[in-house]
């Protein structure tokens, strides 16, 4: 017995798990495992750009975005194109109300004075600090000196006219024209400025502001098309609840196992291959960098779930053949039992019963052969399956592009599964039936 | 063993049983409809931690008030909080202003029309795709018209059978579900598998013992995961009932792996029959 326990360490499929599980228990355990935003909290805003845009213009409009949040200060943070109108702003850790001021409008600035535009966001060279005082907020910036010159003339004598000023025609300012600015000398600086219902509201008007003057306009209009947003706090209640899940749903497949086989050390195989999946998984993605998210652990219960499948065909597979091989012995006299007759005349009665047992193993491994048939062909169809879900997620990222971290760790889990752990429980078992 | 014996002998009208449910559930869900969630109607949902007790209707009432929308529905207050549905696209600053002084926001989802039309039409592809690519993966692996095709069948009766369940237990298909549904394809054809294989391309024993062998570990995978689910379902129910993702997954695969066990072993198992006795 301890030699076949030996043979079962050295077998190269154990060692080939052993190996992988290290590596991924290192992985996980330096780099970490790089949560989904329905995680750790953060919001996915999906903006819909007005008409389908080129490349060019699709980058401006990942930079301007990018610039926009990076004046904000906010950091990790990720837009991509989604399709070629579309683009999707991924944000970590911050309220999504903040995020969608931002990234939600087009930036178009203009001001005028009665009918005459007399200057526009393509002017503005630089924006210095906002200030806010009580409710009022003001963000001054300077303009090109030809910008300047333009104004000057415009405002020639119009002093006490109102300046409109509109951010994507929204009137947000309208301060009566100074008479030092209406008599013809340019001046570069210029600022903008109003007054809001409370402090606090101007402070985030006036940052606002600030930021979209900055990082200059879109060039198209964009409208938010979706918006999806869960919070830190209810993000580790996911995680921790779906550990409870994992826990109890491992305790009620033992129930089972228990109840069917009434073998309680067949229950330490179905755990450890189940655990040892997750392992890899998680490994995987964890050296990838792959997001796990609520779909991907969706994905893992699937892979999982899966497997206890298979797990189960395999022990009925090599149970029964255990069981019909010990019947059948006496009149199954195989080729191989027949040369091994011949033999047995010399060597005697300890011969005799090594042959029988390398018999009833060859006996296991057809038995494992045809089981690994069903779970080959079950995994084929469930990858199949996947494959569209896959490749909505990599081509768009909306819509059932969530799902891809569903479809990711489904297939991931099912290779893995079927490639690295479910052979090692068929030697398992094959070790645990031999021995008995 | 004589009610399984009287049940095996008695296979071909028992073949009836899954295709009358599957009728019932077409039906069902002709009549009935299925409701779709916001990632495929449009609409906003909304989880807020109340900052102090608020009944459902003032709580309806700040909101509509807030964002100018009349169509907000509270859906639940528990444990200081609400969940609340608004149908149209919401502007999130907008709503976080309405709710500021009674509470904060926990999770907020919002879709607009065209990203909800967008992803109806990548379920209804994703859905047809799947089953096309397993019913080809199922060909190649069995070759054989008859089997092939009654795996399928079972498939596609157990999809029908859990759109049914849907339907009468008012789960709504969305894009999650759509996850369930297609998990239900691999579980469903596991069970097909091993029973076609089993009885099919072995040769000890008789059909019916042979079909009794593959019944036994039937069940067990079919217990393991029908037991997982329900406890999947009841620790997201009792813990995270926000984590609707997890909860609407385990609804509909604990309806689609019931449907399997009749759809396997009554269908499946019956039209496998009576290929093998006709052939022979």
């Amino acid at each position: 017995m301890r030699q076949d326990i030996i043979d079962f360490i050295k077998d190269y499929r154990v060692i080939i798990l052993i190996v992988f599980l290290v590596v991924s228990v290192a992985s996980i355990s330096l780099s970490g495992i790089t949560e989904g935003l329905d995680l750790k909290g953060g919001s996915s805003i999906q903006i819909e750009l007005q008409q389908p845009v080129n490349t060019t213009t699709m980058n401006t409009v990942i930079n301007v975005l990018n610039k926009r949040l990076d004046v904000f200060g906010v950091k990790d943070v990720q837009v991509r194109p989604s399709g070629n109108q579309s683009v999707l702003v991924e944000v970590a850790g911050v309220q999504p109300q903040d995020v969608a001021n931002l990234v939600g409008t087009p930036g178009k600035f203009d001001a005028t004075i009665g009918n005459q535009t007399v200057l526009l966001g393509s002017d503005i060279v630089t924006v210095q600090a906002y200030t806010v005082t009580g409710n009022t907020w003001s963000v001054p910036f300077t303009i090109t000196t030809t910008a300047a010159n333009n104004f000057a003339q415009a405002a020639k004598g119009k002093a006490g006219q109102p300046v409109n000023m509109y951010l994507d025609n929204n009137l947000v300012s309208s301060p009566q024209l100074d008479p030092g600015l209406a008599n013809g000398v340019a001046s570069t600086d210029v600022e903008v400025s109003g007054t809001a219902a409370s402090a606090v509201a101007a402070q985030t008007q006036a940052k606002n502001i600030q930021t979209i003057l900055q990082s200059g306009s879109l060039p198209v209009e964009v409208s938010i098309e979706g918006v999806s947003s869960v919070s830190a706090q209810l993000g580790s209640e996911f995680v921790n609840g779906a550990l409870i899940a994992g826990i109890a749903a491992l305790i009620v497949i033992s129930a089972v196992i228990l109840y069917r086989y009434r073998t309680p050390i067949l229950v330490i195989p179905i755990i450890f291959t189940s655990l040892s999946e997750l392992v890899l998984i998680l490994g995987v993605a964890s050296i990838i960098h792959w997001n796990i998210d609520l779909a991907a652990i969706a994905g893992i219960i699937a892979a999982i779930g899966t497997g206890v499948d298979d797990q189960i065909i395999i022990t009925d597979e090599v149970l029964k053949g255990n069981r019909e091989f010990n019947v059948s012995t006496p009149t199954q006299k195989s080729r191989r039992s027949k040369r091994a007759d011949k033999k047995k005349g010399k060597k005697g009665k300890s011969e005799d019963k090594k042959v029988k047992v390398s018999r009833r193993i060859t006996g296991f491994r057809l038995r494992i052969r045809s089981a690994f048939f069903i779970i080959y062909a079950s995994a084929a169809t469930l990858i199949a399956a996947m494959l569209p879900i896959a490749y909505v997620g990599y081509s768009t990222g909306s819509g059932l592009g969530v799902l891809v971290g569903f479809a990711f760790t489904t297939i991931v889990g099912v290779l893995i599964g079927i490639f690295i752990t479910r052979p090692v429980y068929a030697k398992f078992v094959e070790l645990l039936v031999g021995t008995n | 063993m004589s009610i399984l014996e009287r049940f095996l002998s008695n296979y071909k009208p028992l073949i009836a049983v899954p295709v009358i449910i599957t009728l019932i559930a077409l039906a069902l869900i002709a009549t009935h409809g299925i409701t779709e969630n916001i990632d495929l109607k449009g609409g906003s949902n909304a989880v807020i931690q109340l900052e102090k007790p608020i009944s459902s209707s003032d709580l309806q009432n700040t909101i509509v008030k807030g964002i100018n929308n009349n169509q907000v529905d509270v859906t639940s207050i528990a444990n200081n909080q609400a969940t609340i549905q608004i149908s149209g696209a919401t502007n999130v600053s907008a709503f976080v202003n309405a709710i500021s002084g009674t509470g904060t926001l926990l999770s907020f989802q919002s879709v607009g029309p065209l990203l909800s039309s967008q992803a109806l039409t990548q379920v209804y592809y994703a859905l047809a795709f799947a089953f096309l690519f397993m019913s080809i993966t199922v060909f190649i692996v069995f070759r054989n018209v008859v089997p092939s095709v009654a795996v399928i069948l079972a498939a596609l009766s157990d999809i029908i059978i859990a759109l049914g369940g849907m339907s009468l237990f008012g789960i709504p298909l969305g894009v999650a579900s759509v996850g369930a549904l297609l998990m239900l394809i691999g579980y469903s054809v596991d069970t097909d598998i091993l029973l076609t294989t089993r009885v099919l391309k072995r040769r000890e024993g008789t059909i019916n013992e042979r079909a009794t062998n593959a019944m036994k570990t039937g069940f067990t995978m079919a217990a393991a995961a029908i037991g997982s689910m329900v406890t999947l379902y009841l620790v997201v129910i009792i813990f995270i009932p926000y984590a609707q993702t997890l909860s609407l997954i385990a609804s509909v695969l604990i309806i689609g792996l019931t449907a399997d066990i009749l759809a396997t072993w009554l269908m499946n198992l019956g039209i496998l029959r009576w290929y093998m006795e006709d052939r022979r």
